[in-house]
């Protein structure tokens, strides 16, 4: 744990203090939701960094069972809030960026969502289904397919060790990947790390394409 | 929003339900009045009823007091043989569980545990006897009063209120009391609401808390009020001195010209209709800056 990361969170959240616990680093207290320098709302909270903090995503618990613990507000039974799906990780919370970086970013949308729909509201950046149908839904996006096929052949190559040009493409179109879709693919690999990937093509081939039919029948977010 | 829309939306964030918590609470309080009277006057014939706000339907969740009248009927000497002797009997078995202070014809109730130790539970006991056996009319005794004994009539209280038409301009004129700490008894101000509005039970809520206002800035000098239950024998005069007149005209006047320059929502602030609307607007607001991330689950 690095003196400035806490340093720079303890100066922004006054009320969030670090505590370490059998060599587990806990960020606890209340944390406040600010806009416009004024504090909207708080919710009591205990971040449990990764062993592999910052390369691992914190686990985050809310503590003053002030949310619902139920699956459709993104909280497990044991109060760990579901914040974001962990292959999108690149987009809120790229490897590299500080903790603070994560408290403002998407910890601060998931908490602000939460007291969004506590008012009755929508949630305001949309949420992703539960399990394989939210990992559909979110590779659908990302690649523009709905052809799990398709999806899972890209996933192939993104949990590979290496991937070699005169592979086909994932795409299905023929030609090898060195004169298709190499690029896209190089790309994603960058953002995506081989676990994440890994863990969302066992999500996908488990559910096959029943998850699928499913989330096409709860029209996606 | 129209202005009556919004008093009717003060009124409604002032509305105590009949399952709410603080109904609850007011029965649970009354339930141990009751018991502490009935155990220590166990052979005496009592009537106890809920009188104010509460058995008028006049209650405003900001400030309401629970008021409890315990009438022995008239043939009966076994709570005390004089007014005076009833209301100190009273006294006694409610200091039991209460540190009780005497407020004119009423008992207040205050804590006196060591959890609650002096705490206002807002609750007012008036001790009485019925004049006679058709149990209307009832004798008050009165602390430190000129009258040791004061005539008044449950009954018709509730009624002249109840059937008053103008419920909703009392419970806006007892928040306006409240708002501006006027040191006005809400029995007056409720007969001075229905005396001013008499003529006016068919305009709207807007137009007749103006008017009372309006009268009230422009002529308070010569506003009286009687006791509906007994005219002639309760001076309410004492009541409403030329002090307490010229308090009232003057947050008339304050009041009239609040509405006059900024709206209906500088007199009562903003209902909970507005401050929750206020808040969702807030929110969406910051989420419009906000990292635009989705929860997710990783199991079904
Ligand atoms: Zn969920
Ligand atoms: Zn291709």
């Amino acid at each position: 744990m690095k003196e400035k990361e806490k340093a720079e969170v303890e100066a922004y959240f006054p009320d969030l203090h670090f505590v370490v616990e059998n060599d587990v680093v806990y960020v606890r207290g209340s944390f406040a939701l600010m806009f416009e320098g004024r504090v909207l709302d708080r919710y009591s909270v205990e971040l449990q960094l990764a062993r592999n903090h910052p390369a691992g995503l914190p686990v985050v618990r809310e503590t003053g069972g002030r949310i619902p613990r139920h699956l459709d507000r993104h909280i497990l039974s044991n109060r760990t809030a579901c914040v974001l799906i962990p292959d999108e990780r690149w987009r809120l919370w790229p490897v590299g960026t500080s903790l603070l970086k994560y408290l403002t970013g998407p910890l601060h949308s998931f908490f602000l969502a939460q007291a969004t729909v506590e008012e009755g509201r929508p949630w305001p950046f949309g949420q992703w289904a539960h399990g394989a149908k939210g990992t559909f839904q979110f590779y659908r996006e990302l690649l523009n397919t709905s052809d799990l096929r398709m999806m899972t052949a890209y996933l192939d190559y993104l949990a590979a060790k290496k991937v070699k040009g005169h592979w086909p493409c994932p795409c299905r179109n023929g030609k090898k990947l060195r004169d298709c879709h190499v690029n896209q693919i190089k790309e994603l690999r960058k953002n995506i790390s081989r676990k994440d990937a890994e863990r969302s093509l066992a999500i996908l081939k488990v559910a096959g394409e029943s998850a699928i039919e499913m989330t096409e029948a709860n029209a996606p977010q | 929003m129209t202005a009556d829309e919004y008093l009717k939306d003060v009124l409604a964030s002032q509305a105590m339900g009949d399952d709410s918590e603080q109904v609850k609470a007011l029965q649970k309080h009354r339930a141990d009045v009751e018991k502490l009277i009935r155990d220590t006057f166990e052979d005496t014939a009592l009537t106890i009823r809920y009188a104010g706000s509460k058995a008028k339907g006049t209650m405003n969740k900001e400030s309401y007091d629970l008021d409890i009248i315990s009438y022995v009927s008239s043939d009966d000497n076994t709570a005390g043989e004089t007014l005076e002797d009833i209301y100190n009997n009273h006294k006694s078995a409610l200091a039991k569980k209460y540190y009780v202070e005497p407020k004119g014809s009423a008992l207040r109730l205050k804590g006196c545990d060591a959890e609650n130790l002096g705490v206002d539970f807002h609750i007012d006991v008036v001790p009485g006897r019925f004049t006679d056996e058709t149990q209307t009319d009832a004798y008050l005794y009165q602390s430190g009063g000129d009258k040791k004994r004061l005539k008044t009539n449950l009954d018709v209280h509730l009624d002249h209120v109840r059937d008053s038409g103008v419920i909703d301009a009392i419970r806006l004129a007892k928040l306006w009391k409240v708002r501006n700490a006027l040191p006005l008894r809400t029995f007056v101000l409720e007969l001075a609401v229905i005396k001013l509005l008499e003529n006016k039970k068919n305009k709207s809520l807007s137009t007749q808390m103006e008017h009372f206002w309006t009268e009230l800035r422009d002529n308070s000098a010569n506003l009286t009020v009687e006791d509906p239950a007994n005219p002639n024998g309760n001076d309410l005069s004492k009541c409403l001195d030329d002090n307490l007149k010229s308090q009232l005209a003057a947050a008339a006047k304050r009041t009239l010209d609040q509405i006059d320059s900024s709206g209906w929502e500088a007199v009562y602030g903003k209902t909970e209709k507005q401050e929750k609307a206020a808040r969702v607007e807030i929110l969406r607001r910051a989420a419009t800056v906000a990292t635009p991330s989705r929860p997710w689950l990783p199991e079904e």
